[in-house]
């Protein structure tokens, strides 16, 4: 099967690179190793300082709400942490004092959310806190099971219930001026978010959960469903076990599910992710790219690829295929010409591209850019 | 004197003898109190293999050890059941052992009282899967597993249940002394700062390898030699019989499954008593342990390991030895008023985990005689808290007629005091650690009743945060719970912090493959998404 | 290899990064609290049951066998095959005389056919449909697909002369389905394939491919099965140098995959030259073949990804070979599962939850109002047709309507 592009990797960078080229009328296909990365989202796209048009543009046309405003956001623990651009279930607030009196809510049973380190959090920056719980028989049910009182079902029920919870909430709001609630709203009906703010009397602020990230989740599949729209070919659950190159290029691939239907193509990006993506791999004698091997930034020895300290810079995080300016990666110090890496597979070896999610963005935008500036091959089939 | 500070004993250490002493003491019908600097099971008790010796390995060298072992073995099955996995162990002989050694090891075995039944090596394949199917000789012998955090926490349960006390994170900063007696403790607890004096007329000394500090500073001196034995597990359970070498012990030769995972060990090095306290797995010990550990069951060079980490075995050197050469693991009691003139002061060590039963009938016979009480021991009849039904099976049954997989877990891991959990309501049966199957009420019960201050305490009781994800999900469920239950939320933030680091300490030696992909979404989630 | 150069476990059990994903698309999690969910029964209860079997849960059974589980993990456990073997491995349930009986396709094709208009009668009639329900706990909401009067392979083969007589073969695993209740979708395959030039021949006797045994509690059954169908499998790989054809997307996963995962049976000899037809036809049309197509074919058509076609990974070539027909405009739904789960949705105490597993798919379909809906599996053509009223066609059929005579 040709494409004009193939992209490995279906999380915030590939399918970033994915729209960009599909909607500029190139034909991409996306194989992806299971979900990705965005499951795990903070809602927050950190390093990112102020969105390009671009960046609007691409959120907006996939139908996700992002806003942006410099200030800090509340941390599921109760910490603050500075950031601007969000997704708009994510609210920022210019201090950390941004109330007088907050009420936290929460589900009964649910322990993924953190009333008393959020309650313990706010009350150091001076604002008193009431914690209070909702205990709906919608949600009740979830609880059958003894495992299974988590974000996303507690979501999905949402979806529905939406409204019986803000009622709940209105009886319990007092004299309260601000309103915290578990980032559970708007799986697959993003609407629901903003539909709860307007009926709360009062500044409502969602806060992260322990993962999968609700939001998160909700982005990945609007983008998803946004190329798909655009016409591009998603192969989930799919991998890449082998590439075939041909004097400096990238000719085809071979994938897990596909065998000898092999995917072709005239450009291919990387897109894999980090180490928990499989991306990079490692064993205790080195880190290595697994389908081109590509030449990856790494310390030599393994004792020097981490600080004993946790909260310490890992050193292995910087670890990363290394790429030329035009982000070619190298295979054995040489450019692949139409190859390029992009997101979290690049580590840190190009800091001038940020981390995380800005990482994932500049890097998708600029290899698309590279891919719709070269000239287009005519496509023999 | 009879104020709250003073009891009839004191004894110093929660590791295995501390616990057993204590727990024999008061059921002897004295006053005990238990100090511990830092949780129970710290030191080496909680730093071994966790295996039920049959005491086979000292069979040919130390045959004194070995009766003691299997004897101690038999014991701990009747009264620690819901503490030990009866799995029994094969001794097997690779093509470039001796064959030889397999004769003089039955013999030594059997004049030790250990039942060891040579096999046939294709019985021993079908026996064990996972073993090398390049043996050449194979004997079974009487070994199992034991889980030594479950065995101290019941140990000191017991002992609580016949009035004795238990003070953990609280450190001996001196002793009281009247002339030449010790008379009591200066303590300092360490996570409140409060200073306090504790009275008795014995104070045991059951510091493990911290033992010769603390009988420095009681003014006597301890001959020890801190050896540091290197040890990992695996993150899932490869072999179901422990598996050992028919050699003379060496390094990494014995592969025991325990609970859900398997541990390979351990290596022995000499290290200066500074290093006790922060002991590292350095990178040639974890390429040993592998390299070794893969001749026993070759499976484990490719099976993903899930944390490396290191004890110190207290090895005593004998009196007439200073220069230490001469250095036994047969149990050491000493009263210091014979041999250095200080009375109300015994030490007891050596000894291992398998014999802490002994070793603590051996202390409390001396503190009985310095006390003038003339109680007999009943610690070999008298089974632990738990330990009252020998089937997990059959105690879940009888308590939740059809328990949940959370519930059968928990029969598994505490006998019969798995009817103290509060369970049958959504709440409490809602899971918190999904790798071990630990409920809510699991967790509110350790914390009621068995001294959990921190996360780190809770894992040492429950299995929290053991799992393959170490802790990533549950820690903070946990510690949501510890911060409701204890009030200090504050504390809670920074007991989380510490447990991650605690973690990361035992992963990063070990950092590659699954369990770097599970490091680098460690400190995503922490970091990004929960922003600790 | 160097120590630890690799880590491997059975399934893969132990790449599991405990992330909870799978949880997000388990389609009965959604809507059975009694379910334990594929991380809990899959790999968390893997270190458990590998300890003392004793742990091993038998609410396993609720799990599908859909798979969603092993598409969305982004370690490549395979889930769901971890949940099928500890079922086959530790469960001492006895399969109900229900389960027999929904398992048992072949058997029961066999043994109705003859009687096909009685049988569609009978089955379709209001007060058999109640006592199935009281007796055997089928649900009497559920229509039984109906059995067709003369079998495909009756069919074929008076028809096997004339298939001999093109030059380039393939064999056709039809599966019951097309054998015993829908005959068309098979002489569709063949037309569609005849007009490419080749010739389509059966198989020497296939039996079912057995999943309906694996997922019922009947493995031996399933490993019977699979072992005669390799024999006939290999009579035309190796024997002849064919490659087999399917049309059903689980017969097609269960001969492929289920046979070496979960019965332990190599298949390693014959497994690449199993295909679905679309795949089949589509690298065909890609070698240089040609299709003529009617100029006059309109035809609005939504696709639906089957859950084992969605593991099999292969949907690209159904929706491709769709997308190439003129005068067709094509809708992707959203990748969801139906509910029916082969014999799944079948029974009594399945059947609410089947049917909310659909509805996220039923919505859609209702929302857009397609002619048609495409669709690779049988099963889902009954829930979904069943359940929304929409005509449910194979890809195959409707590239057979859109053909020129």
């Amino acid at each position: 099967m040709r494409f004009d592009t193939v992209i490995i990797g279906g999380g915030l960078a590939g399918l970033t690179a994915g729209i960009c080229l599909q909607q500029e009328g190139r034909s991409c296909a996306i194989v992806s190793t299971g979900q990705n990365a965005l499951h795990f989202f903070s809602g927050s796209f950190e390093s990112v300082e102020a969105p390009t048009p671009r960046m609007s543009d691409l959120f907006t046309q996939a139908g996700i709400a992002v806003h942006y405003s410099p200030g800090v956001r509340l941390m599921p623990l109760g910490t603050f942490r500075p950031a601007a651009l969000s997704l708009s279930d994510v609210t920022l607030a210019e201090t950390p004092k941004f109330a007088r009196k907050v009420l936290i809510v929460n589900f009964l049973g649910y322990q993924d959310f953190f009333t008393t380190f959020l309650a313990d959090g706010l009350e150091r920056e001076g604002m008193s806190c009431r914690i209070a719980t909702l205990d709906l028989p919608e949600t009740g049910q979830i609880m059958s099971s003894p495992s299974e009182m988590r974000s996303v079902q507690i979501a999905r029920v949402m979806d529905r219930a939406w409204e019986k919870a803000v009622q709940e909430v209105r009886i319990l709001l007092k004299d309260e001026d601000t309103v915290i609630l578990p980032q559970v709203f708007g799986l697959n009906d993003s609407s629901v978010p903003e539909r709860v703010r307007q009926a709360i009397p009062a500044r409502v602020i969602f806060v992260g959960t322990l993962p999968p990230s609700v939001p998160g989740i909700r982005t990945q599949q609007l983008l998803k469903r946004r190329f798909e729209v655009l016409g591009g070919t998603y192969l989930s659950g799919d991998e890449v076990l082998q590439a075939h190159l041909h004097d400096g290029a990238v000719h085809s691939i071979v994938t897990r599910n596909l065998g000898s239907h092999y995917l072709e193509a005239d450009h291919f990006i990387l897109a894999s992710g980090g180490f928990f993506s499989k991306g990079l791999k490692s064993n205790p004698f080195q880190v290595s790219e697994p389908v081109f091997g590509l030449d990856v930034r790494q310390a030599g020895d393994r004792s020097a690829w981490y600080d004993p300290d946790f909260k310490a810079d890992q050193p292995y995080l910087q670890f990363g295929v290394e790429t030329d300016e035009a982000l070619h990666p190298l295979l054995g110090g040489r450019p692949v010409r139409n190859l390029y890496a992009i997101g979290s597979v690049l580590g840190g070896t190009r800091p001038e591209l940020g981390t995380g999610a800005g990482l994932a963005l500049r890097s998708a935008f600029a290899a698309a850019d590279g891919i719709l500036e070269s000239p287009v091959i005519p496509n023999e089939a | 004197m009879n104020t709250p500070d003073t009891f009839d004993v004191i004894i110093l250490g929660g590791g295995i003898t501390g616990a057993g002493t204590q727990r024999d003491c008061a059921m002897r019908g004295l006053r005990t109190l238990l100090i511990e600097r830092s949780d129970i099971a710290t030191g080496a008790t909680g730093r071994n293999h966790g295996l039920l010796h049959s005491g086979a390995r000292y069979a040919v060298n130390d045959a004194e050890s070995a009766a003691e072992c299997i004897k101690e073995n038999m014991i701990l099955r009747q009264i620690a059941s819901h503490c030990i996995e009866e799995t029994d162990g094969l001794f097997i002989t690779l093509p470039e052992d001796d064959l030889g050694y397999q004769k003089t090891f039955v013999e030594s075995c059997r004049r030790a009282g250990i039942d060891a039944q040579v096999i046939d090596p294709d019985l021993a394949r079908r026996l064990e899967p996972s073993v090398n199917p390049d043996l050449i000789g194979a004997v079974r012998v009487p070994d199992g597993s034991v889980d030594p955090f479950r065995l101290c926490a019941a140990n000191m349960l017991d002992a609580k249940l016949h009035g004795g006390q238990v003070r953990l994170h609280t450190e001996v900063t001196g002793f009281i002394r009247e002339g030449d007696a010790i008379t009591g403790v200066h303590t300092v607890n360490r996570q409140t700062g409060e200073k306090r004096d504790f009275h008795a007329p014995v104070v045991v000394n059951a510091c493990g390898i911290w033992g010769h500090r603390m009988a420095g500073l009681a003014g006597v001196n301890v001959g020890m030699f801190p050896a540091k034995g290197a040890l990992l597990i695996f993150a899932h359970r490869v072999n179901n019989l422990v598996i050992n070498r028919c050699r003379k012990p060496s390094n990494a030769d014995i592969l025991v499954p325990g609970d859900t995972v398997c541990i390979i060990g351990t290596t022995s090095t000499r290290i200066p008593f500074e290093e006790c306290d922060s002991v590292a797995v350095t990178p040639e010990e974890v390429d040993l342990l592998i390299t070794e550990g893969a001749k026993l069951a070759p499976s484990l060079s490719s099976t993903r390991i899930l944390r490396a980490y290191a004890g110190v075995r207290p090895l005593v050197s004998a009196d007439d030895d200073p220069s230490g050469r001469n250095i036994s693991r047969g149990i050491v009691c000493l009263d210091h008023e014979q041999r250095d003139g200080l009375k109300g002061f015994v030490t007891i060590t050596g000894g291992k985990l398998m014999t802490y039963r002994l070793m603590a009938e051996i202390a409390t016979d001396t503190v009985c005689r310095k006390l003038g009480v003339d109680k007999p021991c009943t610690t070999a009849v008298t089974p632990l808290p738990g330990s009252e039904e020998k089937s997990y099976e059959a105690v879940a049954k009888r308590i939740w007629e059809s328990p949940s997989m959370a519930q059968k877990a928990a029969a598994a891991r505490l006998g019969t005091s798995a009817e103290r959990i509060r369970s049958g309501n959504r709440l409490d049966d809602a899971l918190v650690c999904e790798c071990e199957e630990v409920s809510v009420g699991e967790i509110e019960n350790a914390v009621e009743r068995l001294d959990v201050s921190t996360l780190t305490d809770l894992r040492r009781r429950t299995r929290v945060g053991m799992g393959t994800c170490q802790g990533e999900f549950c820690a903070c469920r946990a510690a949501g719970l510890l911060a409701r239950a204890h009030g200090c939320t504050a504390q809670a933030r920074a007991d989380l912090q510490d447990f991650i680091q605690e973690r990361w300490k035992g992963n990063f030696p070990i950092g590659w493959g699954d369990t770097l992909r599970e490091a680098e979404y460690t400190q995503w989630v922490y970091k990004h998404v929960l922003g600790l | 290899m160097k120590i630890q150069e690799y880590t491997v476990s059975k399934y893969n059990f132990e790449e599991c990064m405990k992330c909870t994903v799978c949880t997000v698309y388990c389609p009965v999690l959604q809507v059975n609290p009694a379910y334990p969910g594929p991380k809990q029964a899959g790999p968390d209860g893997e270190r458990l049951r590998l300890k003392d079997p004793y742990f091993f849960n038998y609410a396993l059974k609720y799990c599908m066998n859909c798979k969603r589980c092993e598409v969305a993990c982004p370690s490549g456990v395979h889930v769901a095959d971890l949940i099928q073997a500890a079922r086959i491995k530790y469960s001492r349930d006895v399969p109900k005389l229900r389960d027999r009986i929904l398992a048992s396709t072949d058997l029961m094709g066999s043994l109705a056919r003859p009687f096909a208009p009685v049988v569609n009668g009978v089955t379709g009639l209001g007060i058999t449909r109640s006592v199935l329900d009281a007796t055997l706990q089928i649900d009497h909401r559920r229509v039984f697909p109906k059995y067709s009067g003369r079998s495909f392979e009756a069919w074929l083969r008076r028809r096997a002369k004339e298939q001999a007589a093109y030059r380039e073969q393939v064999a056709y695993f039809h599966g019951c389905y097309v054998n015993y209740n829908y005959p068309a979708l098979g002489k569709d395959l063949v037309k569609v394939l005849n007009a490419l030039g080749v010739g389509v021949q059966l198989l020497d006797k296939e039996q079912c491919c057995g999943i309906a045994y694996i997922t019922n509690g009947m493995s031996d059954q399933a490993a019977k099965h699979a072992r005669h169908n390799l024999e006939a499998l290999r009579k035309a790989v190796d024997g002849k140098g064919l490659k087999v054809l399917t049309t059903s997307s689980t017969c097609t996963l269960t001969l492929r995959d289920e046979y070496p995962n979960l019965l332990g049976i190599d298949n390693s000899d014959v497994r690449e030259a199993v295909l679905l037809a679309t795949r089949y036809i589509y690298e065909r049309l890609e070698q240089g073949a040609t299709l003529h197509f009617r100029p006059d074919f309109r035809l609005k058509v939504a696709y639906h990804t089957p859950c084992h076609l969605e593991r099999l990974g292969w949907g690209v070539f159904s929706e491709r070979l769709l997308r190439m027909i003129p005068g067709v405009e094509f809708t992707l739904l959203d990748s969801a599962c139906c509910g029916i789960a082969g014999t799944y949705g079948f029974k009594k105490e399945n059947y609410e939850a089947s049917q909310a597993i659909g509805e996220a798919l039923f919505s859609q379909i209702r929302d857009i109002k397609p002619d048609v809906v495409a669709c690779d599996c049988e099963t889902c053509k009954w829930q979904i047709e069943m359940s929304t009223g929409f005509t449910v066609r194979h890809p195959i059929s409707i590239l057979a309507d859109a053909l020129e005579a």
